[in-house]
């Protein structure tokens, strides 16, 4: 069997099934001021699966519509967001067709200790006015048996596998680094052992020395815990370093999706293409050039591919059906009639 | 401008209602070129004579038209209420807006004029002035001093406004771009600070009037001019409630109440539109 | 060879803690360097936040003034530059472009009017027809045109749209130098190349230096001609813009250069090794 065939075999989902089941989701910003109604298509019929234990990256530009997915994915819809059709289903939360359809006492339930989040910015989530030792009683000390003690060096242990120390429970957010807030956000998102996490740009607003030790931090934790992530990210070189499948979203679709290595050794679809060769690299003295024309505004979106007015292989199909996700090879999906041929599955 | 009022008047309520009030109150002080009676006569009518259907309002002890003398009483105090309010407006504006941009040893001696502004005591300050000024205190007087005393609070307002501007890059475009600091304080800052500036207005002009109207009931005014608060100091003079001739205050009460709950309204729904939060969004540009 | 620019062992101290100050940050320490007026170049100023590389830029288009040192633009001191024909004809020669090209323009307002506004208060005034030639002519070295971006609001275009006018809009002074801060890095990694294209364009076709402010390496690589690294205010390699990236010599600039991370999967680091 060759490299790339091994890689697929362990991929395989398991008997389980995946942990997290997006089916046809389909998200909208409707508003209404003064007589002006805007529908605003965010999220547009996506589909996609991530498997326990993998680390699945969702990658897209501004106006992708990726924000919205994962909001719509963690069930932070608030009006003018409104799930229009669709299912965002994780397997510790069956029956509901996805959280934001679930009681609150379900979501209580699972929240921390299933499905935990890691955000972008580390004061979005601590608290500024009160030490961390109250941030990790408060979100995770509901979840853990046993007495204070035995939280207590649970916590510490946990701190020690991000390289910190235990010092840190006793200080203020603002006393620590912007690395070192990450850092903390990291443990208290993982020291449940949650199945599933959702991170959203965790480390963008990082210098890049410190990206890089968190990176590998999250990594790390993820391979002995076990959870699936679900990583959303602009910056393509965070994708190749860290994820093992990514999905690749333009205009509020998927249009991509394969294992890490194939994307960036041999991307398929017409943009995905076009980033990957537009990428500068050092040492690398060839031209690049970036895309024509802008991202559409999903207020009035072209009809049938949305890629279609800047596609270098645009044809007559293209702007009137819109391609589907299909299977060219196992584990691989692309959404293009230049790709797959016009038929329709 | 025809479309936005057009667009506040089917989509909101508040500005419905607010303008119909305020439109009434106006239609009141336009009547007042009308009256049969000069303001200033007293005994024309029959005095003490309920609301009937020759005199809708009523008349007062010293036999005037009620329905006749409000129309001037609220046609004044309106005027009234509006010098006022344009006056520190601009009084505020400007020196919110230099005092916020500029910042340094400007802001720092504007401020403190602001400071002392803010601390002095009104009522008697006016009172003050009425027994300095006893004959010659008109009521334009009086509106220019109101003026100057009430444009303090507003100004520190629009100067925290300012001052968020400036470290916005697109202060720093247009600096670059050569607009003079009139010209960015005017086109660039003026839209984002109107809001305050509007709600601002309305209410200095409710305590404009409400200054005045208390006032004149107390007598500290020129009391021939007929006013709101005027017709209720000498209602309260002719111990009006006492003898049973409430029409004489009620009627100019309600007349206030609705002008300051018109004005009110209109501020809200005005407000909302313009607030360039709202604005963008209708612009269409969906603001997480 | 006289000096465009000309920074002479310029420092920034900001006090922290009013009349009695407790805090001081040396937010620039001792930086020197020159771009000669004879040879346009792309000078690249690397930096992680908290390096001193904003304040440097700011330093340089006169916004702030240094705490010692000299800044000398075409021969003149910018501590001389005060009266307002002065400035305007300081800016007039050296204009900026902003991290975030969704702030370069006031939302409320519409785009055309800057580049309007521009060209009239720097050049010497022609009637409507003659400004608006020259605007459209700036719009389309930016790969734009008047027709797409007359009466458009900022909302109604993309970051690289936006980045793309205020570039336009800078370059209707005919500037000698351009001083841009993270001019990328808000903008889309498919559009940003269009723009960092752009600014090789500048320097080549029209003779521009321009002081190229970032974080982002391999940009930096990409076009830069001489290059600082600045850690903590202090400038800790500088050189010839591809050396110093290809072979870093200082132990900071070898941990930048180690942490960029490539945009492909390195064999060595396959991840679906371990099973789940």
């Amino acid at each position: 069997m060759t490299a790339a065939a091994i890689s697929v075999a362990t991929l395989q989902p398991d008997s389980a099934g995946p942990m997290l089941s997006v089916g046809n989701l389909r998200a909208y910003f409707r508003t209404d001021h003064f007589g002006v109604h805007r529908t605003v298509r965010a999220v547009d019929g996506i589909s996609f699966d991530v498997r326990r234990g993998e680390i699945y990256g969702l990658a897209g530009e501004s106006s992708s519509g990726k924000t919205t997915l994962v909001k719509t994915i963690a069930g932070a819809i608030k009006p003018p967001l409104e799930v229009v059709g669709g299912t965002a289903e994780f397997t510790f939360l069956p029956g509901y067709d996805g959280l934001h359809r679930a009681p609150a006492a379900e979501l209580a339930r699972i929240r921390w200790r299933h499905l935990s989040y890691i955000m972008q910015g580390s004061m979005n989530v601590l608290n500024p006015v009160r030490r961390l030792r109250h941030s990790f009683v408060d979100f995770a000390r509901p979840h853990m048996a046993g007495t204070e003690t035995e939280f207590e060096q649970a916590v510490i242990d946990h701190l020690a596998r991000v390289n910190l120390d235990a010092s840190v429970l006793t200080a203020y957010p603002h006393e620590l680094s912007g690395g070192m807030r990450q850092r903390v956000t990291i443990a208290l998102a993982t020291i449940c052992r949650p199945d599933f996490i959702i991170a959203d740009e965790p480390t963008t607003a990082l210098d890049v020395i410190v990206q890089k030790d968190v990176l590998g931090m999250i990594r790390g934790i993820q391979r002995e815990i076990g959870s699936s992530v679900l990583f959303v990210t602009h910056d393509m070189g965070v994708h190749a370093y860290l994820t093992d499948r990514l999905g690749i979203m333009y205009a509020g679709r998927l249009i991509e999706e394969a294992t890490t290595a194939e994307i960036f050794r041999a991307p398929l679809h017409p943009y995905t293409r076009h980033l990957i060769a537009s990428l500068p690299r050092i040492g690398d003295d060839a031209p690049r050039k970036g895309l024509e024309g802008a991202p559409p505004n999903l207020a009035d979106p072209p009809p049938g591919c949305r890629f279609h007015p800047r596609c270098p292989l645009a044809m007559e199909v293209c702007s009137r059906s819109v391609p589907a996700m299909i299977e060219t090879a196992p584990g691989r999906r692309v959404a293009c009639f230049a790709v797959n041929g016009t038929k329709q599955p | 401008m025809l479309g936005i009022l057009r667009d506040l008047l089917r989509y909101n309520a508040e500005f419905r209602i607010g303008t119909v009030l305020v439109g009434f109150v106006l239609l009141l002080s336009v009547l007042s070129g009308f009256s049969p009676y000069p303001p200033q006569d007293v005994y024309v009518v029959p005095p003490d004579v309920p609301p009937s259907p020759a005199y809708w309002f009523g008349t007062t002890s010293r036999g005037q038209d009620v329905f006749w003398q409000l129309t001037f009483a609220i046609r004044n105090t309106l005027l009234f209420g509006c010098t006022v309010a344009l006056i520190s407006r601009i009084l505020a504006l400007v020196i919110g807006l230099v005092s916020g941009y500029k910042g340094g040893w400007i802001d720092r001696v504007l401020m403190s004029i602001n400071d002392t502004f803010i601390v002095i005591p009104l009522l008697p300050i006016l009172v003050l002035f009425y027994f300095v000024m006893r004959d010659s205190m008109s009521w334009l007087m009086l509106a220019l001093i109101m003026a100057c005393l009430g444009w303090a609070y507003d100004a520190r307002l629009i100067r925290s406004v300012a001052m968020s501007l400036k470290n916005r890059e697109f202060t720093q475009s247009s600096v670059f771009s050569g607009m003079s600091t009139r010209e960015i304080l005017v086109q660039e800052h003026l839209p984002y600070v109107m809001p305050i500036v509007f709600s601002t207005t309305m209410n200095n002009m409710i305590w404009s009037i409400g200054l005045e109207v208390t006032l004149a009931v107390l007598g500290f005014t020129d009391i021939n001019t007929p006013t709101i608060g005027g017709m209720i100091y000498w209602a309260n003079q002719h111990t009006a409630m006492v003898a049973g001739v409430w029409w004489w205050i009620a009627f100019p009460t309600i007349a206030v109440v609705m002008t300051f709950i018109g004005l009110f309204l209109l501020a809200v729904s005005m407000n909302e539109y313009i607030d360039p939060r709202s604005r963008l969004s209708r612009m269409g540009r969906v603001t997480s | 060879m006289s000096a465009l620019l000309d920074v002479q062992h310029v420092c920034k101290t900001f006090t922290r803690g009013g009349v009695f100050p407790s805090r001081r940050i040396h937010a620039v320490n001792d930086v020197s360097f020159r771009i000669e007026a004879e040879k346009p170049e792309i000078f690249t100023i690397i930096g992680e936040s908290g390096s001193g590389k904003t304040t440097l830029a700011r330093m340089i288009l006169n916004i702030e003034p240094p705490t010692s040192g000299a800044l000398l633009f075409d021969g003149i001191d910018l501590a001389t530059v005060q009266s307002s024909a002065d400035r305007m004809a300081f800016m007039h020669k050296v204009q900026p472009i902003f991290q975030n090209p969704f702030e370069a323009f006031n939302p409320l307002k519409r785009l055309d009017r800057y580049l309007f506004i521009t060209r009239r208060r720097f050049l010497a005034a022609g009637d409507d027809a003659d400004i608006d030639i020259a605007v459209d002519d700036a719009l389309r070295r930016v790969g734009l045109s008047l027709k797409e971006v007359r009466h458009r609001y900022p909302h109604e275009l993309s970051g690289g749209q936006l980045q793309r006018v205020a570039i336009a809009r800078a370059l209707l002074s005919n500037p000698r130098l351009i001083v841009a801060d993270e001019p990328v890095s808000m903008v889309d990694a498919s559009l940003r190349m269009s723009i960092v294209n752009l600014f090789k364009t500048l320097r080549d076709d029209l003779g521009i230096s321009i002081v190229y402010v970032t974080h982002d390496l391999a940009t930096a690589y990409y076009i830069s001609d001489r290059i600082i690294v600045m850690q903590k205010g202090n400038v800790v390699e500088s050189g010839e813009a591809r050396a110093v990236l290809n072979a870093p010599q200082h132990p900071y600039s070898r941990q930048l250069r180690a942490a960029v991370l490539l945009p492909e999967v390195a064999a060595a680091a396959a991840p679906a090794t371990t099973s789940s």
